[in-house]
């Protein structure tokens, strides 16, 4: 009996203590319960190829410039006489984004590759908190259409130009330093390759491709990091078919945030850089010098 | 036996160590800040300030937390926490301080005061003596103080990378209005 008291006193001796003799203790005892959102996770709506899970902020727009030059490896094609593919362009794309809300956000875009044009969406379904929400959740859709004259007739159906994506990304900022994130993906493209080809080997590409993205950033300062990411791709066809090999787009690049502006110097095997482009044709190769020089400049207008 | 009074005289004292109607706590805040800068002023509101007054010792402590500063433009926002006051890392900014003057709680009135305490942003402490307004009414206490706050001071750092030139002292206006803690 007597001890459950003495613990009793103690208690309310310490609580008076500690939490009655300083204001400040009692304030910061008070803040303590509060559950505030992380900060961000990266600096930016996209690493080298994966989209993060960054968003516009609410009424911005973000426009942004990203360039694909050719590869390095005078194996893929690059060389001296090209400047290690610096002469050769294998995507440029042109892109606006804008936030409507705090965590929905729609965009539009232009590539050279395959003369893409793309409408996405993009919508945040749960933000990383200090406690009880380890993780952000976001989800991301797109619609995209090729203007591109094809030699046979098969474009001439404007439904076969239509490629649709989405993606689920999750992420989590693991102290001031460290973002990782992971995205299981889904392709559909309307046409596909379904042929035999000159050799008489079956070539059928598939309609749908599943894809699993990882990237991360490590920050070296505040403001300078290193991005990278990976996707796999599930696809028998991409697997087997001999005559061309696919590979999985890898990237690394270099992140530099100057208040406004973000920039990227990227380098990538992956030509195209809407997932609609790169997920089913990557086709270079890190090891035979199919590394692409890249960059992208993003810049925010807050209204 | 003995020891049970023991026990009974350290809850009577602990409970008695401080009157409750002497602590008074803010219910509203309104704390802004505004520094010049080339391209846009940057300025920011906080309503989620804490603050208590202890009338017996008149000791005040207040704190803000830094997440809840709200700007014009998001961007600024995840800038400001991000780069300048590294919130994830320094939560809150606080004050620690005692009244110098002597206050007639009793007396309804308006006294301008000094105090004199810790200031700490950005995770470094500053010994200053800051002047404000101290206006008490019935049961409430009110609040009002612009001072300025160097950013040297503080270590907070304006990388040289940012196009945007920004005022190396920052004018911080606060006013806070308190009531009886229950």
């Amino acid at each position: 009996m007597k001890h459950p008291l003495i613990v009793l006193a103690l208690l309310v001796a310490a609580f008076n203590l500690t939490a009655q003799d300083d204001l400040l203790d009692m304030l910061e005892a008070e803040e303590s319960i509060k559950n505030y959102k992380v900060g961000p996770t990266w600096k930016t709506m996209k690493l080298v190829n994966l989209h993060s899970t960054s968003m516009v902020k609410k009424n911005g727009l973000d426009f942004r410039v990203t360039h694909r030059f050719g590869s390095i490896g005078e194996k893929s094609g690059g060389g001296v006489h090209n400047l290690y593919g610096l002469d050769i362009s294998d995507d440029i794309r042109i892109s606006f984004d804008y936030g409507i809300t705090e965590n929905l956000q729609i965009g539009i875009g232009r590539s050279k590759y395959s003369e893409l044009i793309d409408a996405s969406i993009k919508y945040k379904v749960l933000a990383q908190k200090e406690r009880k929400a380890p993780l952000t959740l976001v989800v991301l859709g797109n619609i995209a259409t090729t203007p591109q004259q094809a030699v046979d007739t098969r474009y001439d159906d404007w439904l076969n130009t239509l490629s649709y994506f989405s993606q689920v990304i999750i992420a989590r900022k693991f102290g001031d330093r460290f973002s990782f994130e992971f995205a299981p993906s889904l392709l559909y493209r309307n046409l596909v390759l379904k042929t035999t080809d000159a050799d008489g080997v079956n070539a059928e590409d598939e309609n749908v491709n599943i894809s699993l993205g990882f990237g991360g950033r490590f920050m070296i300062t505040k403001r300078v990091g290193i991005i990278m990411d990976y996707m796999y791709t599930f696809s028998e066809y991409r697997s087997n078919y001999r005559p061309i090999n696919y590979y999985d787009p890898f990237g690394i690049g270099v992140e530099i945030e100057t208040g406004g502006h973000v920039f990227h110097i990227t380098m990538t095997n992956a030509a195209g850089i809407v997932e609609n482009n790169y997920i089913p044709n990557t086709i270079a190769n890190w090891g035979d010098g199919g590394i692409k020089l890249g960059f992208n400049i993003s810049r925010v207008f807050q209204f | 036996m003995k020891k049970i009074y023991t026990v009974l005289a350290a809850i009577l004292l602990g409970i008695g160590a401080l009157p409750a109607q002497d602590i008074f706590m803010v219910d509203s805040s309104y704390v802004h800040f505004f520094s010049e800068a080339t391209l846009e002023n940057i300025e920011a509101e906080n309503n989620k300030a804490k603050g208590l007054i202890n009338r017996a010792n008149s000791k005040v402590a207040f704190l803000i937390p830094i997440k809840s500063f709200e700007f014009d433009k998001e961007l600024m926002k995840e800038h400001f926490n991000e780069n300048y006051m590294e919130s994830e890392k320094f939560k809150a900014a606080t004050f620690k301080g005692q009244i110098n003057e002597k206050i007639n709680w009793k007396k309804e009135g308006s006294y301008i005061v000094t105090v004199t305490g810790i200031l700490n942003v950005h995770g470094v402490k500053k010994s200053r003596t800051i002047k404000g307004k101290l206006m008490v009414k019935e049961s409430r206490i009110r609040v009002q103080t612009k001072f300025e706050l160097k950013l040297v001071d503080h270590d907070i750092e304006i990388p040289t990378v940012v196009f945007q030139k920004i005022a190396e002292v920052i004018d911080v206006t606060v006013d806070l209005q308190f009531s009886l803690k229950k």
